[in-house]
């Protein structure tokens, strides 16, 4: 049984979420692990709890009275990046399912990469873009990153604008490394200083999957008329829905969104398109599917 | 002045605004997408709704009553009326008001000292042509009452009970000071006690020498001064000489015992005036007209208690509304 959006607002526990979300997905998603645990020994740390028993170094266990887990050498130095856009329009509510919005779908989502990267023991790292300023937390492996990471996104809200390209630009000197970069936004701003940043570091030769969120009601341009609209981003008065103007609304945001996926595919950057309303795993297999494979 | 009051009922539009106001401001939600809405402006915020009806309607009737408590208004709503004082005769009082035409209407009792200025103070309260009747022994006012509508008095004088006055007299002409006791007419009857004692008020003191400490009256007519040595310095009325000492009043005149009769006439008089008080004395029958310039008092309207009542239970009210759509919101 695979976990329904619905999940996502009933619980603030995002490592339960997500656990729950990869139950879901089983096997399927896991290409194994890279590296064979102890294969070339490089140094001991303490347990931390999400290691996995066996990795526990019993006999020195049985010596100090203390767990510590034996760290390999990693063969792969492929880091994850995780950006997750936290701007105002992030906020938009599902109108379908009460307590869910786009933020939080966007985090459960980043969460699973996070936790899938961190089973397969790559470094990962986050980069959450909200109210004009960029957060930045370094790469690293292991558990404790995960809580880390995981504890950032809970922390994201979304408020203010993106911030702009200069700062942005100055947030991208981890890209040194070749690195698997996990982008979570509404796509309502392209171009923008996000894309403009996606587009260079997959010129650098990054991967670059971006996630472009959605809700129903936008899909089905199904908004209830009854009330007046403000755009959260821009403070441009009040906007006015009705059946009259859901021809104008459907067709101005297909030409937008065709323009964001013309331009992605351009420059060879997939663009998964997808409706929050929709189970989380399902989702989650379609954005990490490779591109090329089907 | 209170009816000015009713110049404060324009902040009725004062909810009236703030209602239509919040609708505009609470009913925009945000949408992400908006930006992909064409340029129209919103139908629903040029339409007059209104949000929260009960609880409007709750805040204006709120400031309402306020504006009318302050205002006061008189609900005219009395009819004939026979105000008939305290211990009159019922049979009489009916006679009367059958005579009057009145046997019908309403009766208000009252103490007859209090009828007219009470008929003044209410008088805005009868309707325009309620006739008012006021029967019984209604005293004699100090001016001339002026009513703004016609009011009737028709008066029997009630019977003066008698009162005792006890009187002990130390003198050796007893005999003369009897005699003018005994002209005294009116319903105060004099007593002559043969000893003083706790009742005697009046004490005739005819003698040479001091009286003893005991002796206590609230009034000592005296006739030696040396016999007192407060009188020494006592004031003066004309050839009346009168002091306060321990044991009472004292009244000192070189002449007594009066006389001739007007001179014991004006003692009388006076020890009536001054020691027993003014005999009552009953207002004539008469009709008082209508008069313009009579300024009937500020109306002390029964509705204020009523209105009050009213006014606490709307603000529980309108506070009770106001916590609910709070927390609905």
């Amino acid at each position: 049984m695979s976990a329904s959006a619905s999940l996502i607002a009933h619980t603030t526990k995002l490592d339960l979420v997500i656990r729950h979300v990869l139950a879901g997905l089983g096997h399927g998603i896991h290409a194994g692990r890279e590296r064979g645990a102890g294969v070339e020994f490089s140094e001991y740390r303490a347990y931390a709890p999400g290691d996995e028993w066996r990795r526990v170094d019993w006999k020195l266990a049985a010596r100090a009275d203390r767990y510590f887990v034996r760290e390999a050498e990693r063969d792969s130095h492929v880091a994850v990046w995780l950006i997750l856009d936290a701007s105002a329009s992030m906020a938009e509510p599902s109108r379908s399912i009460a307590g869910l919005d786009k933020l939080a779908y966007a985090r459960t989502q980043l969460g699973c990469v996070a936790a899938i990267a961190q089973r397969q023991g790559d470094a990962f790292g986050l980069v959450v873009l909200s109210d004009g300023k960029v957060a930045f937390t370094p790469a690293a492996r292991g558990p404790r990153q995960l809580q880390r990471v995981l504890a950032q996104l809970s922390k994201a809200e979304a408020r203010g604008a993106l911030p702009d390209a200069a700062a942005l630009k100055a947030s991208l000197h981890f890209a040194i490394s070749p690195s698997a970069v996990y982008a979570a936004s509404d796509l309502l701003d392209w171009p923008s200083p996000l894309s403009q940043a996606l587009t260079r570091l997959r010129q650098m030769r990054h991967d670059v999957r971006v996630l472009g969120l959605q809700t129903q009601a936008e899909i089905d341009a199904s908004f209830p008329d009854t009330q007046a609209y403000r755009d959260p981003e821009a403070d441009e008065g009040v906007f006015r829905f009705g059946a009259d103007l859901r021809d104008g609304y459907r067709q101005n945001r297909e030409a937008h969104f065709a323009t964001v996926t013309a331009q992605a595919r351009q420059n060879d950057m997939p663009v998964t398109l997808a409706a929050i309303e929709r189970a989380p795993g399902d989702v989650l297999r379609r954005w990490l599917r490779r591109p090329g494979g089907r | 002045m209170n009816n000015l009051w009713w110049f404060a009922l324009p902040i009725l539009l004062l909810p009236v605004w703030w209602h239509r106001r919040k609708r505009i401001e609470n009913k925009a939600a945000l949408m992400a997408t908006a930006r992909f809405l064409p340029r129209a402006e919103p139908r629903q915020t040029r339409v007059w709704r209104w949000s929260d009806p009960l609880l409007l309607l709750v805040r204006c009737l709120l400031l309402a009553c306020l504006t009318a408590w302050l205002v006061n208004p008189v609900y005219s709503s009395r009819g004939d009326t026979v105000v008939v004082t305290q211990g009159t005769d019922a049979a009489w009082a009916e006679r009367q008001a059958a005579e009057a035409g009145l046997a019908q209407a309403d009766r208000v009792t009252l103490p007859g000292a209090q009828a007219l200025g009470w008929v003044h103070a209410h008088e805005r309260e009868w309707r325009a042509e309620a006739r008012v009747l006021v029967l019984g022994d209604v005293p004699m006012p100090a001016t001339r009452p002026l009513f703004g509508r016609q009011v009737e008095v028709r008066t029997q004088p009630a019977k003066v009970p008698n009162s005792e006055h006890h009187v002990f007299i130390a003198s050796e002409r007893a005999a003369e000071w009897r005699r003018m006791f005994a002209a005294l007419d009116g319903p105060e009857k004099i007593v002559i006690d043969a000893t003083p004692g706790a009742a005697t008020s009046l004490i005739v003191w005819d003698r040479p020498g001091a009286p003893p400490a005991s002796m206590k009256a609230s009034l000592w007519l005296v006739t030696d001064a040396r016999a007192f040595p407060e009188l020494a310095k006592a004031s003066k009325l004309g050839a009346l000489h009168y002091a306060d000492s321990a044991r009472g009043r004292l009244w000192h005149h070189a002449a007594w015992p009066p006389r001739d009769a007007d001179s014991a006439r004006r003692l009388l008089d006076d020890w009536q005036q001054l020691h027993v008080g003014p005999r009552p004395y009953t207002l004539q029958s008469q009709v008082f007209a209508a008069s313009k310039e009579a300024d009937a008092p500020a109306p002390g309207g029964g509705l204020r208690d009523i209105l009050l009542i009213a006014l606490a239970a709307l603000f529980v009210l309108e506070r009770m509304l106001a916590h609910v759509r709070k927390g609905a919101q």
